[in-house]
């Protein structure tokens, strides 16, 4: 079941990937709160997490470097 | 012979004629190239107009398993970070970013590097917590009570600088950073570089990313650790010299005896480097005029020292020793303690290389004019057994014509412990590596918040040469199941320049 899940998710994003959408249809995709990076105030948030739990990265933050945290 | 001398000045007339036509030509073309406004204007600057951020936060956090006393003990911290970043347009193509910031924090739980600075067995001068003890014979302390000493305060100062290139047709851009930070002990030095490349009429975009932190520890031991070598791992010479030391029945023990306090290691820190490497992958995609989504994948490498030199360690199999009030050692673990305080076994020792992979996924969906969906889910492992989850939503919700912006949000985190993480005075001192850091330890956590921004595209109202482009606000409380709360408080302005 999970299997037929994750297929058809990909069947669904890799179709519909190819129809490009051209620049004057992006008014919605470039409202900037579609933006798909973090905001720069969040980054204070982000930091404290770095410190207070064992994971990091793959968010535009820090991966453990530049503070001694984890 | 004179039909031959005009058809001679015909020729010449006719070369210069040409050399001339030649000449107009091309100093038409460079003229049409430098005047043609079709042509300047079809290249769009990255950024039109220098921006300045103004941000600020102010941070709360209180528990009850601070690290620095091995896992118990109070962990009240406060923490204001005032940054600035400036991004200015060097050109039509290259975007120059200076970020520098500081956080000056309190922390009860570093306080308790020494933790008889409360009872003034230290006067607290200098940056070294043990120097100049005046009232040793008094010296009390606890896990649960903040010190006064040096290390109960620090200021955290960085810069940043990002340099960015696009290319022509905006489908490639190059980017290089580098930064340095510092603090009373810790140093950094970092910089990377990045190439991202944009597809399918920018409707595809990958990215990759190389960082490399070149850290350094100005090493702080817990007072009792730092003492015992100074004075030559005599108890009755330096520090140790004037102070009672007790048994676990609260008996003043024998300094000559056999059962006396020592810790199980004298080697405290022999490598000061700490340093991080790591690769990062993304690739985004729009799916519709509605939707996009990305995902990121790190590689990350540390080496070094990556064991704090500040956390205090206690064994199950070692006799427990105490400075301090006798008869409050059987309330040692309340926060009714105030007055006696465990020397330590050893410092948290852990290898000195970890390995992390976290690969996170964001989907945004544009629901209507007023309502976004903007959703998160980061998947965590590393090589010290440590797993998480973690799942973010934040809805942004505009109102008066998209002026203002609310954003309710709500995260998700979860961890299991790390393998080498154990609760106070549970480790074996025959391990190899412990910490009692719950930071490190099983636990999962809930955040809420909620933000708010008034936006200006126009950025009318002025403050000498600068717009007001947009106001934030944020407030999240977060909520740790260990018994750690915080309370986070935000704010940044965005001025553009005139």
């Amino acid at each position: 079941m999970k299997k037929k899940i994750i297929v058809n998710a990909a069947i669904v994003i890799c179709c519909t990937s190819c129809v490009a959408v051209k620049e004057y249809e992006k008014i919605n995709i470039n409202d900037p709160d579609m933006n798909l990076s973090a905001t720069s105030i969040k980054r204070f948030e982000t930091n404290f997490q770095v410190y207070r739990e064992g994971a990091s990265g793959a968010n535009g933050g820090k991966t453990g470097g530049g503070c001694g945290c984890n | 012979m004179v039909a031959k001398q005009v058809e001679a000045v015909d020729v010449i007339k006719m070369k210069k004629q040409f050399i001339l036509l030649v000449i107009s030509c091309i100093a038409f073309n460079v003229l049409f190239a430098q005047v043609d406004p079709a042509q300047s204007s079809y290249k769009k600057k990255v950024l039109e107009t220098a921006e300045v951020d103004f941000l600020m936060s102010y941070y709360t956090q209180d528990g009850k398993h601070a690290s620095v006393t091995g896992g118990i003990g109070n962990e009240k911290l406060t923490d204001m970070t005032p940054t600035i970043v400036v991004t200015i347009p060097l050109n039509v193509d290259d975007v120059l970013t200076v970020d520098a910031g500081i956080s000056a924090y309190t922390s009860a739980s570093s306080s308790n590097l020494d933790p008889f600075d409360a009872s003034g067995a230290s006067n607290g001068e200098g940056s070294d917590d043990d120097d100049r003890r005046v009232f040793a014979s008094d010296a009390k302390g606890s896990p649960w009570v903040e010190s006064s000493g040096a290390s109960s305060k620090d200021v955290w100062t960085s810069i940043n600088a990002n340099y960015s290139h696009s290319s022509d047709d905006r489908n490639s851009i190059w980017t290089a950073n580098v930064g340095f930070a510092s603090e009373y002990d810790y140093s950094s030095i970092g910089f990377g570089g990045g190439f991202t490349k944009l597809f399918n009429e920018k409707n595809t975009e990958f990215g990759i990313k190389g960082q490399v932190y070149i850290d350094s520890w100005n090493p702080r031991y817990p007072t009792e650790l730092d003492s015992y070598l100074e004075a030559g791992q005599n108890l009755n010479n330096g520090f140790f010299a004037d102070i009672d030391i007790l048994n676990q029945s609260g008996d003043i023990i024998d300094k000559d005896g056999v059962q006396v306090w020592s810790p199980l290691n004298t080697t405290l820190l022999n490598d000061k480097s700490r340093n991080s490497y790591s690769v990062s992958f993304s690739f985004s995609q729009i799916l519709s005029k509605n939707a996009q989504f990305s995902i990121f994948f790190d590689l990350v490498q540390q080496k070094g020292w990556l064991a704090n030199p500040m956390q205090r360690v206690y064994f199950a199999d070692r006799s427990n020793y105490y400075v301090g009030n006798a008869s409050s050692i059987d309330n040692y673990t309340s926060p009714r303690n105030t007055d006696v305080f465990q020397l330590a076994d050893d410092l948290e020792r852990l290898p000195t290389s970890r390995f992390k992979i976290p690969i996170g996924a964001r989907l945004n969906y544009f629901i209507n004019e007023s309502v976004s969906l903007r959703t998160y889910y980061r998947y965590y492992f590393d090589d010290w057994g440590i797993k998480s989850h973690t799942v973010n939503l934040e809805v942004p919700i505009k109102f008066a014509d998209g002026k203002f912006t609310l954003y309710p949000n709500y995260r998700f985190y979860n961890q299991n412990a790390a393998d080498y993480f154990a609760p106070f005075e549970s480790h074996s001192s025959s391990s190899k590596f412990y910490t009692s850091d719950y930071d490190l330890s099983k636990f999962d956590s809930h955040q809420y918040g909620l933000g708010f921004k008034y936006t200006d595209i126009f950025a009318r109202l002025k403050v000498f040469k600068l717009g007001l482009k947009s106001v934030d606000l944020r407030y999240s409380i977060y909520n740790r199941s260990d018994g750690l709360d915080s309370n986070i408080v935000s704010a940044g302005i965005k001025f553009v320049l005139d």
